[in-house]
């Protein structure tokens, strides 16, 4: 049911969001949430596309609900499809290397990158997150809506404090 | 066979069903575990935690790159944002602690919640610190560094307690595993026995029908081979009567073809045409209780016809089966013509054994009846010749002559017994008599014979009290005599021994028993003695004399008593024979026999006699009798001759034969009786060969009151003839002896009527010893002549008080003789035979007197 309705969302803000990524991804006026770098076609910052928080919500927030291993009870988190952030910066790589703030890595393959599926969450339950709650950035998957979510690999792959992503080549 | 396969079918069938039950009860359990198999499998699947191991060792990792990130900050090598953003990924470390359902389980172990708690207090602390401007931090760095280096070891700590649990948890979780996978090899187990359960239990039921389709299949070969081994023909017809099938005995016998056969009606084609019908008709009720399987079968006899004509006669069975719905019919026909044809000739066969034997039997009886009438005429005729004058010479050669013909006439009376038994004309009386008198009688008609052998001979009573018993006494005698004279004839100076005892039970059994030391039988013979014409030993049978019929005789007169006849025996020592009877006791004071009747000492007045007889010879002989005496006779030579001359004549006595052609003599007597002739109350004596008591019964029912046995004794006739021809009428049948011509019963029988019992027995006692004594000094032949005549004389006198006739006529010729001055030797040698043949036939009538007191 979620599914559906982030599914009609996603398309909705996917649609809304097409020229942005035609155009040029802006420049940064806030403090620098996320970098990313590698195989990309759109860069704003020396080969690299850097974002503060109004340019992510500017790619189109999507919002689901669902629990997580990591917290108590069901979290509502808002943020950006994984898959139109690849888009916007027009990667062309097939697997994405994302690094958290405390140096923790994990690949991301381009399957994982579909309407539906992960979000770059910059909200929970409405809020920002800070660092001392897994913020700024968190990769979230909807885990609840579909149990193919629900494995190690899966969980591995949900990244928190999240600020560098290098698209391989 | 095929009802033997049912008990051994149920039990496979209730096995089977067990198998069933318990592969269903495998087959839930291998469900239910492969559920929670499943189960385990998708909790496997969805992973409820990433790695946890290393976020814990991360904490450590992460504490650490704080703790560096002060030192350096006071060092100034790295920038206070630096340390903030150390502190707060090390803060956001911790806070997924407290949250992560991943850490449910370690958040409870103690060792956990020590460091957790510490850490925790430390960031609260810590918090301020950090987010006070970079002046205020910097500050406070040595007091942060030391806080750091002491929390150190509560990290460690927090990260080894969560290690543990998670070891704990991680081994709960393999054994989980492990059981599961255990349970499922086991439910896999059980699944795999109960499918080799099932496979066996459906194998062995394979067999099973396998096994029952095969013995099916050879009851119906041998079913098959027996129908077609069977020499009758079998048809099978349904339940219109066509024939279905039928056998090689059913071709042969009917000569049609099985393809022929098959198809047509049974009833018009194995049956004549003139049989169908009524045999139809007979059958009817049988097949229309069409449809009741197994109800009794149908058997009859009747004729068949083949397919040439050939009528025979068979023997038809019908038995009905069921098919699946229609009745059908197995007939079973058998021909019999051989069978009618054996039985015909059996039936022929034994009807001319049958006819062999009666003829045989007819002819002995006709025989012997017909070899006495010649042989009466020689003896009458023997007797009429003493009535003139005889050389000496002649009248030895006379009484050879009389004693042989009395020994062939005694011959020809056992035949004459035999074949009266073989006919079953023979009946046992039921009168009072004494035991004890009739063995004496036994004893002393025996008793001469026994002691020119040498043998001592006795009776004993064994049970006291044992006289008067109910029976047939003349038939008791004649055994006991047979027995005694057996006995008597095969032993030499020993001892016979009659023994008489009453036997315990019910029946009043009488044993007696004759027990002899004389030569005794082989046990191979004790049976056939028994037999007609048996005897032993020949040299001692010609010694002893006898037809060997007399212990077949014996045997057959006690049958005839129904009582038992036996031998032990052991040769050399002697022989043992016993007859058992029933003779009940009986009153004393029951009606005794009567005695003989007549009147020796009334004068004969000439008598008008009607001699009824067809026998020519002794028609001569008896008129020569008669005339004698000075009757006259008027002769008719059968019955109806008879009757007319009665009515036509008045008689004053009719002598009437019994069996004679044209009329018999009884029916002769019926009808003088029952007309009103002249001689209508005339006495009338039969004559016949050896009459039986209930004959004389007949006789007199017929209207004859006296009964005179053929040959007629000239002493008995005339002691007879002297009664009637007094006005006698004895109440009952007048008896006489046919071979007692020795004694003059009708004188007796007076004598015994005037002198009391004690006085006739004393006298005769007397009187025998005197004979003794007589007899012995008569032949002793040193005597004179006068002296012989005297004691002759003397000796003819009491012969002729006691009415020993033969006796008196015999010393009266030596009498005569001596008068003359002459010794009669022909006379005196016969005299101690004479002697000893008048003193048995005076003991037999003594014996018979003491009946009747």
């Amino acid at each position: 049911m979620h599914f559906h309705r982030h599914l009609i969302a996603a398309a909705v803000y996917a649609l809304a969001a097409l020229p942005l990524a035609a155009q040029e991804l802006g420049t940064p006026e806030g403090d620098i949430l996320l970098t990313i770098d590698g195989a990309i076609t759109e860069t704003n910052d020396d080969g690299r596309a850097v974002f503060d928080r109004a340019m992510l919500e500017a790619l189109g927030p999507v919002t689901f609900e669902t629990e997580t291993t990591w917290t108590e009870g069901v979290q509502t988190f808002t943020g950006v499809e994984l898959a139109t952030l690849l888009e916007a910066v027009g990667a062309t790589g097939d697997s994405i290397a994302a690094t958290a703030i405390n140096d923790y890595a994990v690949d991301i393959p381009r399957e994982d990158w579909v309407e539906g599926g992960p979000i770059v969450a910059y909200l929970r339950n409405g809020e920002e997150m800070p660092v001392r709650d897994k913020g700024p950035l968190w990769v979230v998957y909807p885990f609840d809506a579909s149990e193919d979510y629900q494995t190690e690999v899966i969980y591995s792959r949900s990244i928190w404090q999240l600020d560098r992503i290098t698209v391989a080549e | 066979m095929l009802q033997d396969a049912g008990p051994a079918d149920e039990a496979p069938g209730s096995r089977t069903l067990l198998w069933v039950f318990l592969l269903l009860l495998c087959f839930g359990a291998a469900v239910g575990m492969g559920w929670l198999v499943l189960r385990e499998i998708e909790d496997l699947g969805t992973a409820n935690s990433d790695n946890a191991q290393w976020s814990l060792a991360q904490t450590e990792v992460e504490f650490l790159q704080f703790q560096l990130a002060i030192e350096r900050a006071g060092e100034e090598e790295v920038s206070l944002d630096t340390l903030r953003r150390r502190f707060d990924v090390f803060y956001s470390r911790i806070g997924t602690f407290a949250s992560a359902s991943t850490y449910s389980a370690v958040r409870s172990s103690p060792e956990f919640i020590a460091a957790n708690e510490e850490i925790t207090d430390f960031l609260d602390a810590a918090v301020p610190v950090i987010d006070s401007p970079d002046a205020q931090l910097a500050a406070a760095l040595p007091a942060l560094s030391a806080e750091a280096q002491a929390l150190l070891p509560q990290v460690r700590a927090l990260s080894l307690a969560g290690l543990a649990s998670f070891a704990e948890s991680s081994d709960e979780r393999r054994e989980d595993v492990r059981r599961t996978l255990a349970q499922m090899v086991g439910v896999l187990g059980l699944l795999l026995g109960g499918f080799a359960l099932l496979t066996n239990s459906f194998r062995r039921l394979y067999r099973v029908s396998r096994r029952q389709a095969q013995a099916m299949e050879r009851a119906g070969d041998r079913m098959r081979a027996i129908v077609e081994a069977a020499a009758d023909a079998i048809l099978v017809c349904d339940r219109d009567g066509a024939i279905l099938d039928m056998n090689t005995a059913g071709v042969r016998l009917f000569g049609y073809s099985r393809e022929e056969g098959i198809g047509r009606r049974a009833l018009e084609t194995i049956y004549p045409a003139d049989v169908a019908p009524a045999l139809q008709e007979a059958t009817r009720a049988f097949f229309q209780e069409d449809g009741r399987a197994g109800t009794t079968a149908l058997h009859y006899e009747t004729e068949a016809v083949s397919r040439s004509g050939r009528r025979f006669p068979a023997e038809v069975s019908i038995a009905r089966t069921a098919d699946e719905t229609d009745p059908i019919y197995v007939a079973f026909i058998r021909d019999i013509s051989r069978r009618k044809e054996a039985e015909e000739g059996l039936t022929e066969a034994r009807d001319k054994a049958l006819a062999g034997e009666r003829a045989k039997a007819e002819f002995l009886a006709v025989m012997s009846h017909e070899m006495r009438t010649p042989l009466n005429g020689l003896m009458g005729t023997m007797q009429l010749m003493r009535d003139h004058s005889l050389s000496q010479r002649q009248s030895e050669l006379l009484d050879r002559m009389h004693s042989s013909g009395r020994l062939l006439l005694g011959l020809v009376n056992d035949v004459l017994d035999l074949a009266k038994f073989e006919a079953g004309k023979l009946k046992a009386e039921r009168r009072p008599f004494s035991v004890s008198a009739l063995l004496d009688g036994v004893v002393e008609t025996t008793a001469t014979l026994a002691s020119s052998n040498g043998n001592s001979l006795r009776w004993r009573p064994l049970t006291p009290g044992l006289d008067i018993v109910r029976g047939d006494s003349r038939r008791l005698r004649q055994v006991l005599l047979n027995l005694v004279g057996n006995a008597v004839k095969f032993t030499r100076a020993g001892s016979i021994d009659i023994e008489v005892e009453r036997l315990p039970g019910e029946g009043g059994l009488v044993e007696f028993r004759v027990a002899d030391t004389g030569i005794g039988i082989a046990e191979a013979q004790l049976e056939r003695i028994f037999q007609d014409f048996e005897t032993l030993d020949s040299s001692y049978s010609r010694q002893a004399g006898g037809t060997g019929l007399g212990l077949g005789i014996a045997r057959r007169l006690v049958g005839v008593m129904g009582g038992e006849i036996g031998v032990e025996s052991e040769p050399g020592e002697g022989s043992l024979f016993w007859v058992r009877l029933s003779l009940p006791p009986a009153e004393a004071e029951e009606t005794p026999l009567p005695g003989q009747g007549g009147n020796a000492t009334l004068p004969v007045r000439p008598l008008d006699v009607l001699l009824v007889e067809d026998n020519e010879m002794n028609r001569f002989v008896a008129r020569g009798l008669l005339e004698s005496e000075g009757h006259k006779v008027t002769e008719a030579v059968d019955g109806r001759a008879g009757v007319e001359w009665a009515e036509s004549h008045p008689f004053d006595v009719i002598l009437m034969d019994i069996s004679m052609p044209v009329m018999d003599g009884q029916t002769a007597a019926r009808k003088i009786r029952a007309g009103s002739g002249r001689s209508a109350t005339t006495p009338i004596i039969a004559l016949t060969a050896h009459a039986l008591p209930e004959e004389v019964e007949r006789f007199r029912e017929a209207g004859m009151a006296h009964c005179l046995s053929k040959p007629i004794d000239r002493k008995v006739l005339s002691g007879l003839l002297r009664g009637i021809a007094a006005g006698y009428s004895g109440g009952s049948v007048t008896m006489a002896e046919p071979a007692s011509g020795l004694i003059d019963r009708a004188q007796l029988g007076e004598l015994s009527q005037t002198i009391r019992p004690a006085d006739l027995e004393r006298l005769l006692a007397t009187f025998r010893a005197e004979m003794d004594e007589g007899v012995t000094r008569l032949t002793a032949s040193d005597l004179p002549p006068a002296e012989l005549g005297a004691l002759a004389h003397k000796c003819a006198g009491s012969c002729a008080t006691l009415g020993l006739t033969a006796l008196r006529q015999l010393l009266g010729r030596v009498e005569t003789a001596a008068k003359r001055g002459e010794v009669s030797e022909g006379d005196l040698a016969q005299l101690p035979e004479l002697w000893a043949e008048s003193r048995q036939a005076l003991d037999a009538w003594q014996g018979e007197q003491a009946l009747t007191e």
